[in-house]
């Protein structure tokens, strides 16, 4: 579920439509209680494609820098793992997420906040 | 909820004829229309009518009078699509304060680098507050940490937090700024556009008039484009309030996300007017045409424009082919073309022709500065085509000029030089960047490169080093500097660039390649692309340069980027990693 951008009250109560028109999160596969081998896993199932030479992708890679990942694809899978894990991660984390791990982390976290 | 409506009920319709945004609104205000907010997947999730627009306003004006905010001074707020950037921005117009809309963070990992753009905008700028989403107010506090001339600065909590004190408006007059309008310059000399209360009146006014849109009642405009960018302020922000249309939003992240939402926007609430650059029609046909809703119907929308980067008929073309079982009528294509430095528009294509093109000879283009027509139109090696942009705005005046500052006639290619009352007074507090392109009697230098064909103008390129991706400016220092910055190579052995694909534009950085080794080669070359992703957030191809050659200066001893260009199209240096050498575009 996205959190709620502002301290808007239209935008907080409009937002909980949301959750009931969400015909993406009932067709969830993943479990509900994902774990961070289960997040990591699923991020470098999106960035198997862009493995740049033998280095095998893994927590420590830096998604812009060692993959042939463009920026497009990039903003791709965030979207799709934040449709995939059911949040909505703030453009000031995005700003500051540079590896898998980072990445993971700042799903399961906000996982954890709901 | 319901939408908005597209009419008001009582109050007729004035078109343009304003003298300040503060009478703007306030006319607006007493209908019905407004702006209304929609997610991703296509819930209104808020609306606002101009009334409420308006008295929000009013409450943040007299807050930030209140505050001790002194008359002219400048107010950063960033423009991402939220009730709160309304707020301010007017708030700001009725408070007598300048606003600075800025961008929201680009991409994973580009934290240091909106940072930087931040800290540059605010001293740039001289703002004594900067207010954002409140997910931004960290990164607000950090830009603001070393400039004690911000004094207040948060997500919009602290505006809200501020009392609300019994004091008089003081409303921006005729004779004002409107605000300052960041789109020009490399982030790191950024060029703040005065956007005048004069100038953009003028500019609207044309905009919406008999040579332009040509606004009536009952139109509707709907927007995923960004209001930190000229065209989402002017174009569709302001440009329907002046006509107290109906806007709806939808952020532009959302776009990217679902861009069928745009369209399924338009189709629901019978949108008459949207915009795009090329690259969101291009994306829209992409993602969108292969699941069409069966009941979308576009049959409504008559004003199609384009414009903010190269316009591309194939991109249009596959656009309409697509949606034209929808109800789209390619007729309602009108390509224009501006800067910011004009407010926004400067030309627009004659309503209801559509997109018309130009084919002409790729190699007359290149060597003799003339568009010739193509001998075979077909021959996609030779030909090129090129989209007509209209006739200049009633009461402006346009030049293309020669490299002498000679006057040229059509199909004569030269520089585009724009002179009227919707030209910018100069960039704010940048006497000698303002000189550079503004002469005294009035020309601005666009630093665009064009021709003239029976009165209307074609644009065929850029005469200044800006590289223009997905309708985003970026300057190719800025590309430079992040690869330097990040010591991948050393200071000046690196020159940014853009070719033309056809589709679009591709960014190239050549480098001075001090390693040898196939394999150390390839590394560079991904790290120089890693440098330009995670600082940039645009994708490039590397081309590696043997230091005994370098990179061409100019007789000046500083970098030619054109040279470089230059000699990557005629195959000089290498792309590692692959067999052949680059292909010209």
């Amino acid at each position: 579920m996205p959190a709620p951008r502002t301290g808007e009250s239209l935008l907080r109560t409009a937002h909980q439509l949301i959750v009931e028109h969400d015909d993406i999160a009932s067709t969830l596969e993943l479990p509900r209680l994902a774990s961070r081998v289960d997040v990591i896993r699923e991020i470098c199932r999106h960035l198997a494609p862009y493995q740049a030479g033998e280095r095998p992708i893994g927590g420590a890679t830096v998604i812009a820098k060692d993959l042939t990942i463009d920026s497009l694809a990039i903003m791709d899978m965030v979207m799709e793992l934040e449709d995939s894990f059911d949040v909505s991660i703030p453009m000031n984390l995005v700003a500051e997420i540079h590896t898998v791990d980072q990445l993971a982390d700042t799903i399961l976290d906000l996982r954890a906040k709901r | 909820m319901d939408p908005l409506p597209s009419r008001n009920s009582n109050l007729p319709q004035r078109r343009a004829d304003f003298a300040t945004v503060p009478e703007i609104l306030d006319y607006a205000a007493q209908g019905q229309t407004g702006i209304s907010f929609y997610s991703a997947r296509g819930e209104l999730l808020s609306a606002l009518a101009w009334r409420e627009v308006r008295e929000r306003a009013h409450v943040t004006a007299r807050k930030l009078i209140g505050a001790g905010f002194a008359m002219g001074e400048r107010l950063l707020v960033t423009a991402d699509t939220w009730p709160g950037f309304f707020d301010t921005f007017f708030g700001a117009q009725y408070a007598g304060l300048i606003p600075v809309p800025v961008s929201i963070p680009v991409g994973i990992g580009g934290k240091d680098s909106y940072l930087d753009q931040l800290r540059r905008q605010l001293a740039s700028s001289g703002a004594v507050a900067a207010v954002g989403i409140d997910d931004l107010a960290g990164f607000l506090a950090d830009a603001a940490k070393d400039l004690p001339a911000v004094r207040l600065h948060g997500g919009k909590g602290i505006l809200d937090a501020l009392p609300e004190k019994a004091v008089d408006l003081r409303p921006l007059g005729p004779g004002d700024l409107c605000y300052i309008q960041f789109s020009s310059g490399s982030t790191r000399h950024p060029h703040g556009v005065q956007i005048t209360q004069r100038a953009l009146m003028a500019n609207l006014a044309g905009m919406t008039g008999p040579a332009g849109l040509d606004v009536i009642p009952g139109d509707r405009a709907a927007s995923w484009l960004p209001l930190y960018h000229d065209m989402g302020l002017i174009g569709f922000l302001m440009a329907p309030l002046i006509c107290q249309l109906s806007i709806d939003y939808l952020t532009p992240r959302d776009f990217a996300r679902r861009p069928m939402q745009w369209l399924n926007i338009i189709s629901r609430n019978r949108g008459t007017i949207s915009y795009s650059p090329s690259f969101g029609y291009d994306l829209s046909t992409r993602r969108g045409a292969a699941q069409v809703p069966a009941d979308l119907d576009l049959s409504c929308w008559r004003r199609a424009g384009i414009g903010g980067d190269m316009i591309r008929p194939e991109v249009l073309s596959r656009f309409a082919d697509a949606f034209e079982p929808s109800g789209f009528d390619r007729k309602a294509f009108i390509p224009s073309y501006g800067m910011a430095e004009v407010c926004l528009a400067i030309t627009f294509s004659p309503k209801g022709a559509g997109v018309r093109t130009d084919i002409v000879d790729r190699i007359a283009l290149g060597s003799d500065q003339a568009a010739v027509p193509a001998a075979d139109p077909q021959d996609a090696q030779r030909a090129r085509s090129f989209v007509l942009c209209g006739r200049v705005l009633p009461g402006h005046l346009l030049e293309v000029r020669g490299p002498d500052g000679e006057l040229l006639a059509d199909r004569g290619v030269g520089r585009i030089f724009v002179k009227g009352p919707s030209v910018m007074p100069g960039y704010f507090g940048e006497p000698e960047a303002s000189r550079e392109v503004l002469s005294d009697d009035g020309w601005l230098d666009t630093g665009d490169l064009g021709y003239w064909l029976a009165g209307e103008i074609v644009v065929t390129g850029r005469a200044k080093d800006l590289i223009i991706i997905n309708g985003r400016n970026v300057w190719p220092q800025d590309i430079e500097w992040a690869i330097e910055a990040r010591r991948v190579v050393k200071s000046g052995d690196v020159a940014a660039f853009s070719i033309d694909t056809g589709a679009g534009e591709r960014v190239v950085v050549a480098v001075l390649a001090r390693v040898s080794g196939e394999e150390a080669r390839v590394a560079l070359a991904r790290e120089v692309a890693g440098a330009v992703r995670e600082a940039i957030a645009v994708d490039c191809d590397v081309a590696l340069v043997p230091p005994p050659t370098g990179l061409p200066m100019t007789s000046s001893g500083k970098l030619s980027r054109a040279r470089t260009k230059a000699n990557y199209l005629a195959g000089l240096y290498a792309v590692p990693g692959s067999p052949s050498k680059p292909v010209a575009a």
